[in-house]
């Protein structure tokens, strides 16, 4: 019996377990965010949205992931093969990895590590490999156009990105993200550090190229950017990547400057929940208000703007630490 | 081709196909760029020549009417009139005032729907998904009005020489009414969600500049010419029908940036409110044809030009008549032919983001080019 | 007025007519008549004057062709017809040196008739595709020619 009440204690099992929830996280949180955004898109419109599959089109999403399933896997002739099919793995799984270090409640962390922010930021700088990758892979003018803005935008905001995180782990102390959420027990850092915050869910838009920073993938520009020449399962992976790229960034924004899983009554992991599915919210929302910001305009943004204004917010927080 | 440290660096040559999210038709745009910025642009057009200007010689003046519906889709009652008051010039008909009453209500309605589509398709090519839902759900009422009187939703073909066939109902005016109410309630939305948005400000200010010189040198009619600073209305400078009865602004802008050209298509929908307001308020009982139109339309020998203004600019229609019953040369001088033909120069130096940016502000309807 | 100084910007150039237009009836205040080596002088003069180029276009005449061009201005209303004829297998000289809004304009001529322009940077056809080898709005082109 100790055995095998050892066994399942181990980390092993932890991890395996860990393993199969976020998968099974990943999969129904992309079929619900793709059915949110469809909703609260229309209801901007309005519009009512999908209704047909499933009671208000609840459905219409795993309709879809079933579609594109069981279309035909179409490789361009003059496509980088190697490259071409490596460049969709390459941009799910990073984000896949970034899940092992999120403490979605007190207990609910798959591996608690010490470097945990450090490796989530270090996994979404990889998803930018990716889309070099695919982009240039697919031998289309169109899609190593939509190739070199994502590259130039996600290096443009990183920075901001890194600076502005370091001021929160300035007060922390710590990379671990469970050490992170423990220090907001009495106050939110979002009340501590509202430029920060804001700072942060502007380079995280930039970050998982969401509107109004959705250049690399500008439709009405360049037909669909770099992932123009891929279809079915592939096309889904992308689709997939960046739907749960958009879950961590708002898992990440939440537990940094929003408490993590604090809050009263209701237990850890669902107001966890909440605090990020309003964090989405607010990004689809900007999808759906805002027009494209221009390449040059984004990028002066970041580099004359942003960067200056997280330096004199990283300067602010050393000093307050150093007077306190 | 420049020699940089002995490498031939050449310029690059993009499609910007007949099938493209942002052409408004088939259009090609042959670009050759220099990194991201354009180098030379050259539309290619016709892939919607269908030879109107052919099937006028081959028809009636009646059989041809429908043709002109399907010129310009978007304003199809301007191009209409235009028609009817040159062959009505030719055979020298007077048109009785509730007629013209009622071509100018139904026209105005059309260039406010005209100019809604390209508020929303514009704003959808800049990346703003949401105003164009608001905009067609605004059209949707005017194309229900349009609808109830002249049977069509979009290629209209409502006049006839002489007047028109079918005369407005008290449905249709307090309809109209109620809509301009809810129009004008529109316009704080409209401000609110585009005008002020600093992103869209950015991207329209300072960007697309058309010069007076070359407004004359190019004959840029419409919108454009106006946000340049000429205030040039065929409705003011050329009156026709019974403009010359109503008071109505024309906007004008200073600059001639995209910004300029977007405030004046909006203060124009304003402006056409006002004229619609005051037709319906003044509207004359009387006959809506006149007395005798003869049964086979058979101008004498002559020409004409008739000039009128369209959302996009100036339609002019030039027919050739040899006393017969088909026209001898219909010529249609369409505004976005002019105005596509600057474009070359516009496109010169701007980066790829900006030329669908000023390509959505000069408001080419390319069938009407094509014919 | 406009119309008087444009009579007078013209008289040098010893057109064969420059008289008033009937505008009720035609829509022009201003008719001229002019000869192809002409053109460039009346369309300079034009340019002077502030007029923008409002139309041009051809018409087919059997045995010769009539060139038409409008003109018109922004800042005063007046409407001027200028027709220069032009005899079969001739060529004209281009006006897009003066005006480069009759570039457009003088290919779209070129495609549907055939007429030639001496001095256009790009005579190519504009609206038919550039193989083609037929001019549609010649009037021995026929009402169902083309149609296989």
């Amino acid at each position: 019996m100790e055995h095998a009440a050892q066994f399942l204690n181990s980390t092993v099992v932890h991890m395996l377990v860990g393993l199969i929830g976020v998968i099974a996280l990943v999969s129904v949180n992309a079929l619900f965010l793709i059915w949110v955004e469809r909703k609260v898109s229309a209801h901007m419109q309005l519009r009512p949205g999908p209704m047909e599959v499933g009671p208000h089109g609840a459905l219409q999403s795993l309709a879809d992931a079933i579609k594109l399933m069981s279309k035909e896997l179409i490789t361009p002739d003059e496509v980088d093969k190697p490259i071409y099919w490596l460049a969709p793995i390459v941009v799910f799984l990073p984000v896949l990895l970034s899940f092992l270090v999120i403490p979605f409640s007190q207990t609910m962390i798959i591996r608690d590590m010490n470097v945990g922010i450090v490796l989530i930021l270090a996994f979404s700088t990889l998803s930018v490999l990716a889309i070099l990758m695919a982009g240039w892979s697919s031998n289309n003018k169109y899609s190593v156009f939509g190739a070199i803005r994502s590259v130039a935008q996600n290096v443009a905001y990183e920075i901001p990105l890194l600076v502005t995180v370091m001021s929160i782990i300035l007060m922390v102390g710590s990379f671990k993200l469970s050490d992170i959420v423990a220090a907001q027990s009495q106050t939110w850092f979002i009340f501590i550090q509202p430029l920060a915050f804001l700072l942060f869910i502007t380079c995280a838009t930039a970050e998982t190229n969401r509107a109004p920073f959705d250049l690399p993938e500008a439709e009405s520009e360049l037909v669909a950017g770099f992932h123009t020449e891929y279809s079915g399962m592939r096309f889904a992976l992308f689709f997939l990547a960046e739907y749960t790229n958009i879950f961590i960034a708002s898992a990440v924004a939440t537990v940094l400057f929003l408490g993590g899983w604090h809050g009263p009554i209701l237990p850890g992991v669902i107001w966890f929940f909440i605090k990020v599915y309003a964090l989405v919210f607010l990004l689809m929302w900007f999808r759906w208000t805002f027009p494209r910001v221009r390449f040059d305009q984004l990028v002066n943004f970041s580099w004359k703007i942003l960067i200056p204004l997280s330096f004199v917010n990283l300067l602010i927080t050393a000093f307050v630490l150093k007077l306190r | 081709m420049i020699e940089l440290y002995g490498i031939e660096e050449k310029t690059y040559t993009l499609n910007l196909g007949p099938q493209h999210p942002s052409t408004h038709g088939v259009l090609r745009v042959l670009l050759e760029m220099e990194g991201e910025f354009i180098s030379k642009a050259e539309p290619v057009i016709g892939y919607g020549h269908r030879g109107h200007e052919h099937m006028a010689e081959n028809r009636n003046y009646q059989q041809f009417l429908p043709n002109m519906g399907r010129v310009d889709y978007l304003h199809a009652l301007a191009y209409n009139q235009g028609y009817c008051m040159a062959v009505e010039k030719l055979l020298g008909l007077v048109v009785p005032e509730r007629a013209e009453f009622i071509r100018v209500i139904t026209a105005e309605l059309n260039r406010i729907t005209s100019h809604l589509l390209w508020f929303g398709a514009y704003l959808l090519d800049l990346g703003a998904f949401t105003p164009i839902m608001y905009a067609f759900d605004d059209r949707e009422h005017i194309l229900d009005l349009l609808d109830r009187i002249t049977g069509s939703r979009l290629t209209y073909c409502f006049y006839r020489f002489g007047g028109v066939p079918v005369d407005l109902d008290d449905e249709f005016i307090t309809g109209t009414r109620a809509f301009i109410q809810r129009l004008r309630s529109r316009w704080v939305d409209y401000d609110n969600l585009v005008t002020k948005n600093v992103i869209f400000i950015n991207r329209a200010r300072d960007v697309g500049l058309i010069t007076k010189d070359q407004c004359v040198k190019y004959g840029i009619t419409g919108p454009n010419l106006r946000g340049s600073g000429i205030p040039y209305d065929i409705r003011k400078s050329e009156p026709y029908s019974a403009y010359p009865l109503f008071d109505f602004e024309v906007p004008i802008g200073s600059k001639g940036d995209i910004f300029d050209r977007y405030m004046v298509r909006l203060q124009e929908m304003e402006q056409s409110c006002r004229i619609i307001e005051q037709a319906l308020d003044k509207l004359p009982n009387g006959p809506i044809m006149a007395e005798k139109v003869p049964k086979r339309i058979k101008p004498p020998v002559g020409e004409v030009y008739q000039a009128v203004e369209t959302a996009r600019g100036e339609f002019g229609i030039y027919i050739v008549s040899q006393g017969d019953v088909k026209p001898y040369r219909v010529k249609l001088r369409v505004p976005s032919f002019a105005n596509l033909s600057l474009f070359p120069e516009l496109a010169v130096d701007t980066l790829v983001a900006d030329l669908v940016a000023i390509l959505g502000s000069v408001d080419v309807v390319i069938p009407e080019i094509d014919r | 007025m406009l119309k008087d100084n444009l009579t007078k910007a013209l008289a040098p150039l010893g057109l064969e007519k420059v008289a008033d237009g009937d505008y009720a009836k035609t829509g022009y205040h201003l008719e001229v008549a002019a000869q192809p080596d002409q053109m460039a002088g009346v369309a300079q003069a034009m340019l002077d004057a502030g007029c923008f180029l409002e139309s041009f276009t051809a018409v087919d005449l059997m045995e010769s062709f009539d060139l038409v061009y409008h003109f018109a201005s922004f800042d005063e209303l007046c409407r001027t017809a200028v027709h220069v004829p032009l005899g079969k297998r001739k060529g004209m000289p281009s006006i897009s040196q003066i005006y480069p809004g009759a570039d457009w304009y003088e290919r779209e001529v070129f495609d549907l008739f055939g007429i030639h322009f001496f001095g256009h940077p790009n005579l190519k056809r504009i609206l038919l595709p550039e193989d083609a080898d037929f001019h549609p709005l010649l009037k021995d082109f026929g009402a169902t020619q083309g149609n296989d």
